[in-house]
């Protein structure tokens, strides 16, 4: 693997940086129970490398109380995004740390509950007085007792003690949003006590992670940075020959390309596991691949040690084809950003092409080595979001489906009989708790079919819909491929006895165009003419992405009325008749 | 024995070697401060394959310093 940089070089490297004026902001803040020098240095770098203008704030030398419990301290000015709190085992235990087993039993739980409500109570005050997410390390389980090989017996060791303080911050954080446990044993596993700890440093500076280490250490927050910013990967793209299997499945032939069974093999697919529980977690997977399609996808599809199969991959790219354009396909197909995928070659040429014309991806450093690639996996930041919902677990459900049904759509032809086999049926809901923090995400990203592109946080959505004067719904779309969530909405405000108005109307684009905008339309204005309401209007307010909803009024039926585009509840609409409609009031 | 060593330490320090000799210390040299010091004895450590006690590294007040303890360990780097 390719070697991190030292401590020195980010030392310097954090004098030459300059903000950039274009770069994503993020503010973060450093607090701890010792010597912390480097860490903002290193992170300012790191992020800078990611396109990130890092600010940082770094408390004084074990001044975190005081900062975090005063309202007026400098951190609370600083106004951090994220906050990083890093505690240590020595210093929350105090004496104990050493002398811990001359404490007697019945005494013991009683510091344990102390220690976990200092911490609590500290997290608690941050709470109160920021909006800024909290990463506290947990602390550190120590691997050496008095009592040598006889620890295990001793009912309240200190190694449980630290467990169980560890455990009750996990339980902790689960009650608060913007709190977040860093699980610090899982950096002393990867890395080893004996060598993140150096006496000679922690005695002559008070320095408990070594300066050789507070690079990869600084490495394990990134992932905050990432999912704070929004910077987060969500499509992995992948090469075949040598990427997923060793060899070339067009000189080697499906008997002699290595997968399973030899070490070489082996490592692929130990790298195909890692891609496949990634994939479960809902990272999309994709291929590009210049091969003869027949070739590769009769590996793909009946190599007996083949673990990723065709519906692993939302979009399968193989083809002579450059890598480039084949990248752009498939960003236009699975209609996401080229910004948030991840691109897989062994090639180091390919690599290069692919990072001189789309900077916006993430081309990975791949060696020739493949035994090296689950590692790199393992290692990647770029995928972590700080919660991960349902709708994320089925995302890759989701774009398997919406492949089938562009597979359906390319063999029956025409668009019309395609709608009649595919099934839909749209589910109209009233807005719950359940619908309404979906229903607020919808108005944030939707740009594309969004008539007015207003942006609601959930708490006003939560107001709209305990609110007489307004109607909010949304539309849930099923379809013989499976389950679309929850991917339409609008809001209609009720302006007088005679006319409603469109407040909000938008559809996510991955439904758009198969009829169930019409039916949504339908919905307002039978909803109205029950209602005694004469007329609907609705504005279409422009914006640099809503050109597909542009004349959605228009061919509806609607006439335009100075800015607004009106219908007359008396006249007939336009209804889909391919699409059942199923009303939850 | 110097070259490596005015390597590492032009590294850490981010000066050009020219600027360092025996009597390079925290005093004439702004870059040196109390903690690239210790990235500094960390490199070094590293590099040369030793291990400096604790005193050792106390006592160091100047580049020349280094070179003696280098001395004590059997260290004739070029």
């Amino acid at each position: 693997m390719k070697n991190e940089e030292n401590l020195a070089y980010f030392l310097n490297e954090a004098k030459t940086i300059k903000p950039r004026e274009l770069g994503k902001k993020l503010r973060v803040a450093f607090l701890a129970s010792s010597t912390i020098n480097g860490f903002e240095e290193t992170m300012r770098v790191k992020c800078f490398q990611k396109g990130i203008d890092c600010i940082t704030y770094v408390a004084d030398y074990n001044q975190y109380n005081q900062e975090i419990l005063n309202q007026d301290s400098g951190l609370y000015k600083f106004k951090p995004d994220i906050t990083f709190l890093i505690l240590d085992t020595r210093h929350i235990l105090g004496e104990y740390f050493f002398s811990w087993y001359s404490v007697p039993y019945d005494d013991r739980q009683k510091v344990i509950d102390m220690k976990i409500s200092e911490i609590e109570n500290i997290c608690d005050a941050f709470t109160k007085n920021s909006n800024s997410n909290l990463v506290v390390t947990s602390l550190q389980i120590p691997n050496y007792s008095p009592y040598g090989i006889d620890d295990e017996n001793i009912t309240v060791s200190l190694k449980k003690v630290i467990y169980e303080i560890n455990t009750k911050l996990f339980q902790y954080q689960k009650k608060l949003g913007k709190i977040f446990i860093y699980d610090f044993n899982e950096f002393v596993r990867k890395f080893g006590d004996n060598n993140i700890f150096d006496y000679k440093q922690f005695f002559s500076g008070d320095i408990k992670i070594s300066t050789e280490y507070i690079p990869k250490f600084v490495s394990e927050f990134m992932g905050y940075v990432y999912a704070v910013t929004g910077i987060t990967k969500k499509c992995i793209v992948l090469d075949l020959d040598n990427t997923l299997w060793g060899g070339i499945i067009g000189e080697d032939g499906f008997d002699n390309i290595k997968l399973g069974d030899n070490p070489i093999g082996r490592s692929f697919v130990e790298f195909q596991k890692r891609l496949l529980a990634l994939n479960q977690r809902g990272i999309i997977l994709a291929i590009n691949s210049k091969n003869n399609f027949d070739d590769a996808i009769e590996v793909i599809k009946k190599h007996p040690n083949m673990i990723l199969r065709e519906d692993n991959f939302a979009c399968v790219k193989i083809n002579w084809d450059n890598k480039v354009t084949n990248l752009h396909k498939i960003a236009e197909e699975l209609n996401i950003g080229l910004d948030s995928m991840v691109f897989f070659d062994d090639e180091p040429i390919n690599q290069e092409y692919v990072r001189e014309s789309l900077p916006g991806v993430l081309v990975i450093d791949l060696p020739k080595d493949s035994s090296q690639y689950a590692q790199i996996i393992t290692e990647m930041k770029e995928f972590d979001i700080l919660k991960i919902t349902e709708e994320d677990t089925k995302r890759s459900d989701m774009y398997l489906g919406q492949k089938k049904r562009k597979e359906l759509e390319n063999k029956v032809g025409d668009f019309n009989e395609f709608l009649k086999q595919m099934n839909i049926e749209v589910s109209v809901k009233k807005a719950n708790s359940f619908s309404i923090p979906r229903i607020s995400q919808l108005t944030l990203k939707t740009n594309q079919f969004n008539l007015t592109t207003k942006r609601y946080q959930e708490e006003e959505v939560s107001k709209f819909s305990s609110s007489d004067d307004k109607i909010v719904e949304c539309v849930q779309v099923n379809d013989k491929f499976g389950d679309n969530g929850i991917t339409g909405t609008y809001i209609i405000e009720k302006k007088n006895n005679e006319e409603w108005i469109i407040d909000t109307f938008l559809l996510s684009c991955r439904i758009m165009g198969r009829g169930v905008e019409e039916m949504m339309m339908n919905q307002i204005i039978e909803k109205a003419r029950l209602s005694g309401i004469k007329k609907i209007k609705g504005e279409f307010i422009p914006t640099a992405k809503n050109k597909p909803a542009e004349n959605f009024y228009e061919d509806l039926g609607f006439s335009k009325e100075d800015e607004f585009w009106v219908f007359n509840t008396d006249d007939t609409i336009k209804k889909p008749e391919h699409i059942k409609v199923i009303v939850n009031e | 024995m110097s070259e490596k060593l005015y390597k590492i330490i032009s590294k850490v320090f981010n000066v050009d070697s020219n600027k360092i000799n025996d009597e390079t210390s925290p005093e004439n040299l702004d870059e040196w401060d109390s903690f690239n010091f210790y990235v500094l004895l960390d490199e070094i450590e590293n590099e040369f394959k030793i291990k400096f006690d604790l005193d050792e590294t106390l006592e160091i007040k100047n580049i020349g310093d280094i070179k003696k303890i280098f001395l004590k360990h059997g260290v004739y780097a070029e």
